[in-house]
């Protein structure tokens, strides 16, 4: 409202502009005192981005940033989400604290299941072994010596029938990682299940199902991308139709983070590749709201405490954003990212590994602060020396009741709200995010950037960078290239499997093969040629296919027959 | 000052088996290529033959392999039996990734020139094989 000139008091002496009252501190105060105290260090700057750290942020920052509480953050469970996304935070629950299982094979996998389970555990991760997740029978000579060593080995559906010796009353939820071969995996399981007469609505699978990432650094492909999108599609279809309470997707950006994505690059090359399953979804004649409510997040959190926590914050609103104005999403389950979160392994040292327990209480207290999610897992301090001690397991569990209990970071929610360097940094990275999110878009989206090979050369450059950061001194890194003690000898203890395990196995693969009904075999994997080449859902012909006891690896050869194998060079690996 | 070599070094650098591990190999292979080295990765999941005979076809003057598998006893002996059965022992063999270290004489035994323990920096293995093609371009020089 204007008015009359002649009413306008007489001005009085304004008190100073914070602005300008920090430009006269800065020279009166923190110029002459950084000239008489030198400052540790040429630049600070943030550790994965390599961002320069302002000595001081104060309300400037976020003008600068166009800050704007109700439209960045607003209130927990409601839009954007950046807050929380359930209304009460971890004040009513909190996460679900878990582990990563060890690894077993066949009935040893089922032994500790069964055990973990008598612990009051209530969900199980089922791994498998390398010649599983890239499609080969343990008779291959091209996996000789690898067989149940990174998993459980899987040929055929007797192995799940031993694997699923299990009180399935006691269980919540079994989550399988099985990406490329996934439909076939996806269907030994319900298989499986169906043998053992188990209730498919009493619990939730979990399947991983992501190719992409795999195209992207993690490297256990078969096929070329674009069949693996459309074989993970047809697995999320498939879920969403006929199991709707299982968990058809995840999105693991805790594979690009060790890979070293940076938190930007992260969140945009997860973004991306959930946006590329989601297309390809919706292509399928399901809506939005139906499909993103069935997207999972995993993410990991390194040692630079403020990237860490800002990034778990740009997650929510990022996909918030996305969901609603770029798909049109409406229900607010839609909205809501699922994630969950983990400290990195790649912060943990081989070298004094005590160390690395003040480590992961600092990642898990950052994940605490960021809004942990549905559940948070933690690696083990000596996880980079053998398989993990009784005492670390014990401490890893103390651990995040350590942070969730003793130091009261999840007693309200998103405490770090309002920190004039949190604000700005989440600022800063979910703009720099959504610009990379556009930039993949320009290109085709996920699967061109990775036929491309731009996500794998992108990695590639930082991993050497991040690498000369360590070799060079600029980042220290204790026990590394910082208080090393010259004298310590490594003390690796080598897991060295017996190999009975690899030839009972593969006995038991050429009696299966003697003893069935070959013919049924040959005419069932025919059925899944031909839905390869029609483009219909490969999971009900792969359901067929193992109920006939094809095995694992003969599915996949019949998918290799017709789609192809992925078999990248320098410029699609990064390398 | 170095003497700047007459033609830039050529290395195969290669992962054998299901080991799929890349951080590493991708650190090495940008580290050689910054010192002026000719970089040529197989891709993943290869099998000794087909390194082999990358290998020669290539026409390399080392082989570098990155194992982070417990293949290594095994895969890494035959390529090297390989090689020289192919009439390609003159090619200078490289290893590392994580090889426990009670395995290095056994490597070294096969045939494996160096084996780089993880850990190592980059800038050690640009200087060893920067030492070896050296000495290997003054020997060439001094038969002709």
């Amino acid at each position: 409202m204007s008015r009359p000139l002649d009413r306008i008091p007489a001005a009085e002496p304004a008190a100073p502009a914070p602005a300008e009252e920090q430009r006269r501190w800065e020279r009166e105060k923190r110029a002459p005192f950084v000239a008489a105290h030198p400052e540790r260090r040429e630049a600070f700057v943030t550790q994965a981005l390599k961002w320069p750290i302002k000595p001081l942020y104060t309300p400037a920052d976020l003008d600068a940033a166009g800050f704007d509480y109700l439209r960045d953050l607003g209130f927990p469970g409601e839009y954007p989400f950046t807050r929380a996304t359930q209304p009460n935070g971890h004040r009513s629950d909190l996460w679900t604290m878990s582990q990563v299982t060890g690894f077993g094979k066949g009935e040893d996998w089922a032994r500790r299941a069964r055990y973990m389970l008598e612990q009051g555990l209530q969900g199980l991760i089922l791994e498998h072994d390398l010649p599983t997740t890239n499609g080969y029978d343990s008779d291959n000579p091209l996996v000789e010596g690898e067989v149940g060593r990174a998993g459980m080995a899987l040929d055929s559906l007797e192995d799940l029938e031993r694997a699923f010796d299990l009180p399935f009353e006691k269980l919540r939820y079994l989550m399988s990682v099985c990406n490329a071969p996934q439909p076939v995996n996806l269907a030994m399981i319900i298989a499986a299940l169906e043998k053992k007469g188990v209730d498919p609505r009493r619990f939730v699978l979990h399947i991983v199902n992501g190719i992409l990432i795999e195209y992207t650094c993690v490297g256990r492909y078969i096929y070329p991308p674009v069949h693996g999108l459309r074989i993970a599609t047809d697995c999320i279809e498939y879920i969403i139709r006929n199991h709707p309470n299982w968990a058809p997707i995840s999105i693991i950006s805790a594979q690009l983070q060790p890979a070293k994505a940076n938190p930007v690059q992260e969140i945009a090359f997860s973004m991306a590749i959930a946006l590329a399953y989601i297309d390809a979804t919706l292509e399928r004649g399901l809506d939005i709201d139906t499909v993103a409510p069935y997207f999972h997040f995993v993410i990991n959190v390194d040692m630079d405490f403020f990237e860490g926590i800002c990034k778990l914050r740009a997650y929510r609103k990022i996909w918030a954003q996305l969901m609603k104005e770029r798909y049109g999403a409406r229900r607010p389950e839609a909205l809501k990212i699922r994630m969950m979160t983990s400290p990195t392994t790649i912060a943990l040292t081989l070298q004094q590994p005590l160390n690395n327990i003040g480590r992961l209480a600092i990642m898990a207290t950052a994940c605490a602060l960021g809004g942990a999610g549905e559940s948070m897992t933690t690696p083990l301090h000596d996880e980079a020396h053998a398989l993990p001690a009784e005492e670390a397991i014990r401490v890893g569990a103390a651990l995040q009741h350590i942070v969730a209990h003793e130091t009261g970071v999840a007693d309200t929610i998103d405490p770090l709200a309002g920190s004039y360097y949190v604000e700005a940094l989440t600022k800063q990275i979910e703009s720099a995010a959504l610009a990379e999110i556009d930039k993949i878009a320009q290109m085709g989206g996920a699967l061109r950037a990775i036929e491309s090979g731009y996500f794998q050369r992108t990695l590639g450059r930082e991993q050497y960078e991040r690498n000369q950061d360590i070799e060079t001194g600029r980042r220290k890194w204790v026990g590394v290239n910082h208080l090393v003690h010259p004298g310590e000898k490594r003390q690796i203890e080598i897991f060295r499997a017996a190999n009975t395990m690899e030839e009972e196995q593969v006995a038991r693969l050429r009696a299966l093969r003697a003893r069935r009904d070959n013919t049924a075999v040959a005419a069932a994997l025919d059925a899944v040629r031909a839905a390869a080449r029609s483009g219909s859902n490969l999971v009900p012909p792969c359901l067929a296919a193992v109920k006939v006891y094809a095995t694992h690896g003969e599915v996949c050869d019949a998918l290799r027959d017709v789609f192809g194998v992925h078999t990248p060079d320098s410029q699609l690996t990064g390398v | 000052m170095p003497t700047v070599p007459a033609r830039p070094l050529r290395i195969l650098l290669a992962k054998l088996g299901m080991d799929t591990h890349t951080v590493g190999i991708t650190v090495v292979a940008h580290a050689l290529r910054e010192a002026g080295m000719e970089v040529i990765f197989t891709g993943l999941k290869q099998t000794p033959e087909a390194v082999a005979s990358a290998a020669i076809q290539e026409d390399v003057d080392v082989v570098g392999i990155s194992s982070l598998s417990a293949g290594h006893t095994r895969s890494l002996p035959r390529l090297a039996r390989l090689l020289r059965e192919q009439g390609a022992a003159d090619k200078l063999l490289v290893a590392g990734g994580v090889i426990p270290e009670e395995d290095v004489p056994l490597l070294q035994e096969a045939g494996y020139a160096r084996i780089f323990i993880m850990g190592a920096a980059t800038a050690e293995i640009v200087q060893y094989l920067q030492d070896w093609w050296s000495a290997r371009l003054a020997a060439e020089a001094a038969r002709e």
